[in-house]
């Protein structure tokens, strides 16, 4: 049996220590904003963080991650609460800046690329917290395994939602 | 206590079923013996009983569902509210809940697509439909005059008096019926009938406003469940093993290794192949291990990517599909002219690649219910081809539908590509199965848009203005709806696309549908030339490369070679192509919107090719070209700005600008999220797309065999919109933007070399053969 560390969590896993991460957060631990894209690292639908660093779970073995700690879109919203230390009331009503900048500039066409490009997008604000249009596309096209695909296109939409949520997280710092 | 009101509408009839000690609703139910209207959210679970369009309960919430589908564009979570709160005359908010797609809970089928065109029209009627219902009974209740009432903002007023649309149906039990006519699970699903008043557009306050999207918070939160993310109790997953080529029969399965994946196991029906076990990466490993050792007869049959515009325009028989004339064919275009210019234009197969491959759910049951779980644009129609493949009543068939990766019309005829494969094996194991396909069953096994190419000569008077417009325009059909599952299992389909297919949309037969617009051009003869789809009727299994529509169907396939042999006339005529359209269009909203596009986008007025235009070198040069589409009443422009480095033969697109006046704008913040991923859609096509085949199938199978623009690559993009409320008409949005960037950027390419791009895509290695051609 495995143990890993998944958005604040020790979960124990029962799949093979060859599962692809990406398998045993959808099908074990019921965490579903990962997505199957190409499994091959060529898209970016399938992103997490490993310690703040963005990986595609679609070829990460699952034994491989056992030391270090795996967010999820779904553990953004906690690490931002934990990041600025919010009570747990505000904790509750409160997504990560970088979701609420998607939902206020409505980034998505139909969405299903925005799940790894949001996790590309918390990790390059944790190291840079007023990026330029060129460090946004350097982020999501040349810093990874490869290119954040986005079929529908919704490129210029994703440079507007960067910029907002860099706005909200510096907002957040000021109140 | 039942009985009758009259509603003031010869087509519709309010009848009040009885009253409640509590709640009350209004229904608005179909006109139709085999549709009876069920009682509320979540009451029926009998596909042959569709619920209401519209409900509008006590507490003033209102539900609207519909058969149509989002794919990413939010016009049934924007747009369809919007229009529907407008003409009923209650608040955007009102709208509590959009029931969707789901073939047990919603009306109307049809294929989503055109939905500001056509679709929205059924809600829109009923909306006021159920407006005029609301009157008359608010008359009723008031005693006050129907024509001293007025509606806004979910209250009926007059005389004096006041009452909520809640407070008008509480403690009753209503059912509008309304007339509608066509078969629910027909391709085009029920239209609604009549002519109810609609709500003039100039006292509009909720169409125009730019509502946000209510599905993204759910989809950004994680609370939304994609189809992917549906798991059914005691489901397997299966990965198929689909033939070697694309006309290949099965010599005999591989066997799965037991010692290894002891959980899995192998599926054969006829040719259709699949592993499946409990756990996915099992049944992703097994799958790959028996592929290996599954043996396929051998099949060419193909022309190959490369010889493709010469098997086109050599090999393929024009005459076995009967020609047809362009709309606007007029005088004789062997006029004579002063100058022609003459040229072929090639456009390639292209995938609609949505970035998850297609996954189903089906849990075909024991008292022969079937239940099929995916992302489709018709489900309906979808249902109508799971019960043919079944031989079975369409009664038995629920189709269920989620958001899901989109995929741009594939499937616009009811199928993806996974979803009868899922019920297949699911009937053969009797348990739920779950299809994913993997990334290479989705670039080589599902359909694609297909191939084109145009003979287009123009020629030009002394003057320099056309005096002649000839296109023949040549290619496979668009719409190959057959499940494949269900071709490789041997069952019952529908017909593949010929001449003589009784579907008019299955047709063979290619329309001139790119909407002439350059009126002054006196001698104008347009034709489309059809064919059957490329090695469907060599393949042993008749699958061959299947064809579907994708965004702007055939128009684009016609409007590319139309815009770019413009452009190129107007370089003939030593003119600036921008002013040569002003010039040649007849319609002042064309006039009005380029005269914008030369603003908003720096247009420099002046002869084309740049003065400077290089073919080769080093350097980086640049050039400016400009496209213009009609489609779906929406007027669109636009002007590409590139740059291009001769020598290594790259593209890149620095800026992109459009103006559309697409009459009405119903939502501004959503019609500008559309346009701008549209057009750089249209971009990657234009820089990157061809959809790789040899003379066996499809070899582009993964994102670095058919790369899609990154966002590195994106240009700015600056969508400008240029209403016409006066007008009247609701425009379309993203798929008309999709097809504007490719001729405007093959206009700059002629710019800034001097050289023709008659042929999509510009990447490096095609834009190498066309500056040294």
């Amino acid at each position: 049996m495995i143990t890993i560390v998944v958005n604040g969590e020790k979960r124990q896993v029962q799949s093979s220590p060859d599962t692809p991460l990406l398998y045993v957060l959808r099908n074990e631990l019921n965490l579903m904003t990962p997505k199957f894209g190409c499994g091959l690292a060529q898209c970016g639908a399938c992103s997490v963080l490993l310690d703040g660093e963005e990986i595609r779970s679609c070829i990460t073995p699952v034994d491989s991650v056992t030391d270090k700690e795996v967010t999820t879109v779904d553990g953004l919203p906690a690490r931002w609460a934990k990041q600025r230390s919010l009570s747990p009331e505000k904790a509750a009503k409160t997504l990560h800046p970088v979701q609420e900048a998607w939902i206020e500039e409505q980034v998505p066409q139909c969405g299903i690329c925005q799940f790894g490009m949001m996790i590309k997008v918390t990790e390059l604000l944790e190291h840079n917290p007023k990026p330029s249009d060129d460090d946004i596309k350097e982020a999501l096209t040349t810093s990874g395994p490869s290119p954040h695909l986005c079929r529908c296109a919704s490129y210029a939409a994703i440079l507007e939602g960067v910029h907002r949520a860099a706005s909200i997280m510096a907002e957040g710092d000021l109140g | 206590m039942s009985g009758s009101i009259d509603t003031g509408i010869p087509a519709a009839s309010l009848s009040r079923r009885g009253f409640l000690a509590a709640g009350g609703a209004m229904i608005v139910a179909l006109g139709m013996k085999s549709s009876v209207a069920a009682p509320g959210p979540g009451a029926s679970l009998d596909a042959a009983r569709p619920a209401s369009w519209i409900e509008i309960h006590a507490d003033d919430t209102v539900v609207i569902r519909t058969g149509k589908c989002d794919f990413g564009q939010s016009s049934i979570y924007t747009a369809y509210r919007q229009i529907v709160a407008e003409e009923l005359g209650i608040p955007f908010e009102a709208i509590t809940t959009v029931v969707s797609g789901d073939t047990d809970r919603s009306p109307d089928g049809g294929g989503t697509f055109g939905l500001l065109r056509n679709n929205v029209l059924n809600l829109r009627k009923v909306a006021a439909y159920t407006r005029e219902a609301v009157l008359d009974l608010a008359s009723q209740q008031l005693s006050v005059p129907r024509d001293r009432l007025s509606v806004a903002d979910g209250v009926v007023s007059g005389g004096g008096k006041s009452v909520t649309f809640g407070r008008l149906v509480a403690g009753q039990d209503l059912r509008l019926t309304i007339p509608v006519s066509g078969e629910l699970t027909e391709f085009f699903g029920l239209q609604v009938q009549g002519s109810p008043p609609f709500k003039p557009a100039a006292a509009y306050t909720i169409v125009g406003k730019p509502y946000k999207n209510s599905i993204v918070r759910p989809k950004i939160s994680g609370e939304a469940m994609w189809v992917g993310d549906v798991k059914l109790p005691d489901m397997v997953h299966a990965r198929a093993i689909h033939p070697a080529t694309l006309g290949s029969k099965l010599l005999t399965a591989g066997k799965v290794d037991k010692a290894q994946f002891p959980g899995a196991q192998v599926v054969v029906i006829g040719n259709l192949v699949a592993v499946v076990s409990a756990n996915e990466w099992e049944a992703v490993q097994a799958a790959m291990q028996v592929a290996s050792d599954t043996k396929w007869s051998d099949w060419k049959g193909l022309p190959g990517h490369v010889r493709l515009l010469d098997h086109l325009r050599q090999n393929v028989k024009w005459d076995e599909v009967p020609a047809t004339k362009g709309s606007a064919n007029k005088g004789d275009t062997a006029v004579a002219a002063a100058k022609v210019h003459s040229g072929t234009y090639f456009m390639p197969f292209l995938k609609h690649a949505p970035i998850g491959p297609t996954v189903s759910l089906a849990d075909v049951r024991p008292d022969g219910s079937v239940t099929v779980h995916t992302h489709s644009q018709n489900p309906q129609f979808l249902r109508r081809l799971i019960a043919k493949m079944l031989a079975k009543s369409e009664d038995a068939v629920v189709i269920r539908t989620y958001p899901g990766p989109g995929h741009f019309g594939r499937s616009n005829g009811g199928n993806a590509g996974s979803e009868d494969e899922a019920v297949l094996l699911s009937r053969e194991l009797g348990r739920p199965v779950r299809v994913q396909w993997m990334r290479a069953d989705d670039m080589k096994w599902s359909t694609q848009s297909s191939p084109s190419y145009a003979d287009i000569s123009i020629g030009l008077d002394a003057s320099g203005r056309m005096a002649s417009y000839r296109a023949d325009h040549k290619g496979p059909p668009m719409q190959d709806d057959r499940p494949i599952g269900a071709i490789l299992a041997g069952l019952p389909t529908i017909d593949p696309p010929s001449p003589t297919n009784p579907s008019r949309i299955h047709s063979a037969v290619t329309s001139v549908v790119d909407r002439w617009v350059y009126g002054a051009v006196p001698n104008v003869a347009e034709t489309g030339h059809g064919t059957y789809q490329i090695g469907q009727r060599e393949s042993p299994i008749g699958v061959g490369l299947r064809d579907h529509s994708m965004r702007t169907p055939i128009q684009f396939q016609q409007n590319f070679p139309r815009e770019v042999a413009i452009t190129e006339a107007a370089a003939l005529a030593g003119a600036d192509p921008l002013q040569f359209r002003i010039d040649h269009v007849s319609d002042e909203r064309f006039k009005t919107i380029l005269a914008r596009l030369r603003e908003e986008s720096g247009w420099v007025t002046r002869r084309i090719p740049a003065p400077g235009a290089r073919a080769n070198g080093e350097a980086v040069i640049r050039g400016q070209g400009v496209s213009i589409m009609l489609r779906d009443n929406g007027y669109w422009a636009c002007a590409a700005h590139i740059a291009i480095s001769p020598a290594k033969g790259e593209v890149r697109v620095e800026r992109l600008t459009i103006v559309v006046d697409p009459g009405i704008v119903v939502n501004p913040l959503q019609l500008r999220r559309q346009a701008q991923a549209g057009s750089l859609m249209g971009v990657s096509q234009t820089l990157h797309e061809e959809v790789a085949f040899d003379e066996k199938g499809i070899t582009s199978e993964d994102w670095s065999s058919y790369p899609i623009l990154t966002m590195a690559e994106m240009p700015d993009v600056k969508v400008v919109l240029a209403p016409r409320p006066d007008v009247g008409i609701y425009g379309q949005g993203s798929e008309s933007a999709n097809a504007l960037a490719a001729p405007a950027i093959a206009g700059a390419f002629l710019d800034a070399t001097g050289k023709p791009a008659r042929r999509i895509p510009l990447r490096p290695d095609y834009v190498k053969a066309l500056l040294t051609a």
